[in-house]
C-alpha cells in the first residue's frame, strides 16, 4: 500500500531558513510543501523518505532567496489495483459504504461491488442475505477487508455547491465481492465453525 | 516539479512502520509533537494495528525465500506479508486466482488445492509471529 516516488524539484529556499543546516532546511521546506497532500497520480504523501541530491543554489535576479535543484524520494500512500486493505466502515448512503483507514478516508464501496445478495435494509444499513436466510449487517465501525478496484484523481471542481460532498483529490473504489472479503467477523466466525466441526469429527 | 520515477519501489507495511519508528513516531499524542507530523503519527498508529507490528526483517526474508515453490507474484507476496492470512478464506482473498494456481505443486504436477493452501498457511504461520491479542480480548 506504500510506494516510493522519486521527484526532482526546483526549490526556492526562503531566507529565514538560512540559519539552519542546508539539508535540514530543505527537508523542512519539502515537508511543508508535500506532507499530507495528494499529488495527482502519485497518491497521498506520507513522509519525505530521503534526499538524494542537492544542486545549485542560484539567486535569480530580483529574488531574495536561493533556488536549489533537489532530487528526493517521497513515501506515498498509493495502493495498487488488486491490493487487499482493511479499514473501518465510517458511513453509508444509497450508493454504498464509506470506509476509513484512520489516515485516509475517501474510500467507497459501491453497491454493485458487494457480495451477491447485498441490499439495503429498512433502516438504511447495508445487509447481506445469505442462502441460509441469515441477515448479516454491515454496521458502522465494523472492520472490513476489501480489494482496491480503482483509484481516481478527480480534477478540482470549478463550482462547489453547498450540498455537495467535500471535494476529495484522491478516491479509492473498493470491492468486497469475492472469497475472504467483507467484514473480518464473517470469516473469523467461519473458522471457528470449521474448528468445531473438526473437533466433532475427532 | 518533475516526476522522475512514479514508482521507485514498493514498501511493505513493516518497512513503513520501521521508517516512521526510526524518525521518532510514538503512540503518545504528546510525544509526536516536533519529531513527526500529525499525519505521520496517524499512519503509524494504523500500522501498529496490522500484523506488521511484530514482524522483523529476518522473518520477511525467511518467508520470501521459503515461498519460492509457490510461485507467487510480487503483488501476492506483498498482500500476504502485509496481512498474514490465517485461514483458507483469507488466502483466497489475497492471492489472485488462488484455486487455479494452487492446484499444481512446484514441479507443475496436479495436486489437491486445499492441501496446498493448508501447506501455504502453515508456512505463513511458521514464518510470522502471531499477532498480539487485541486490547478488548486482553480485558476479558
Amino acid at each position: 500500500m506504500f510506494v516510493l516516488s522519486q521527484i526532482e524539484h526546483n526549490l526556492p529556499m526562503p531566507p529565514h531558513l538560512l540559519s539552519r543546516p542546508l539539508v535540514d532546511a530543505i527537508k523542512a521546506e519539502l515537508e511543508r510543501l508535500f506532507l499530507d497532500k495528494v499529488v495527482a497520480n502519485l497518491g497521498l504523501c506520507v513522509s519525505v523518505y530521503d534526499i538524494r541530491s542537492v544542486e545549485g543554489g542560484f539567486i535569480f535576479p530580483g529574488e531574495g532567496c536561493s533556488t536549489y535543484k533537489v532530487s528526493f524520494r517521497l513515501l506515498m500512500f498509493r495502493p495498487f489495483v488488486g491490493e487487499v486493505l482493511v479499514g473501518k466502515i465510517s458511513g453509508y448512503d444509497e450508493k454504498g459504504l464509506h470506509v476509513s483507514l484512520d489516515f485516509f478516508s475517501d474510500i467507497s464501496i459501491p453497491g454493485h461491488l458487494m457480495q451477491y445478495g447485498t441490499a439495503r435494509a429498512l433502516d438504511g444499513r447495508w445487509m447481506l442475505k445469505t442462502e441460509d436466510g441469515d441477515e448479516l449487517y454491515l454496521d458502522l465501525d465494523d472492520e472490513i477487508r476489501f480489494l482496491v478496484s480503482s483509484i481516481k484523481y478527480p480534477p478540482i471542481p470549478v463550482e462547489q455547491k453547498e450540498t455537495d460532498r467535500a471535494f476529495a483529490p484522491m478516491q479509492i473504489i473498493g470491492s468486497i465481492k469475492g472469497d475472504g472479503l467483507g467484514l473480518l467477523a464473517w470469516w473469523a466466525a467461519d473458522e471457528e465453525e470449521g474448528e468445531a466441526e473438526a473437533e466433532a469429527e475427532e | 516539479m518533475k516526476i522522475e520515477k512514479t514508482n521507485a519501489g514498493f514498501l511493505t507495511n513493516f518497512e513503513v512502520l520501521d521508517f516512521l519508528q526510526s524518525r521518532g513516531a510514538k503512540t503518545d499524542p504528546m510525544g509526536c509533537l516536533g519529531a513527526v507530523a500529525a499525519s505521520e503519527c496517524k499512519v503509524y498508529e494504523y500500522l501498529l494495528k496490522t500484523p506488521a507490528c511484530n514482524q522483523t526483517r529476518e522473518s520477511i526474508n525467511e518467508f520470501v525465500t521459503r515461498c519460492e515453490s509457490f510461485k507467487l507474484t510480487n503483488a501476492d507476496k506483498l498482500n500476504v506479508i502485509n496481512w498474514r492470512p490465517s485461514s483458507a478464506a483469507d488466502a483466497y482473498a489475497m492471492i489472485e486466482e488462488c484455486g487455479k494456481r494452487f492446484s499444481k505443486d512446484e514441479r507443475g504436477e496436479a495436486c489437491n488445492e486445499d492441501e496446498r493452501v493448508e501447506e501455504f498457511l502453515e508456512l505463513v504461520k511458521e514464518a510470522f509471529p502471531p499477532p498480539p491479542p487485541k486490547p478488548e480480548a486482553m480485558i476479558e
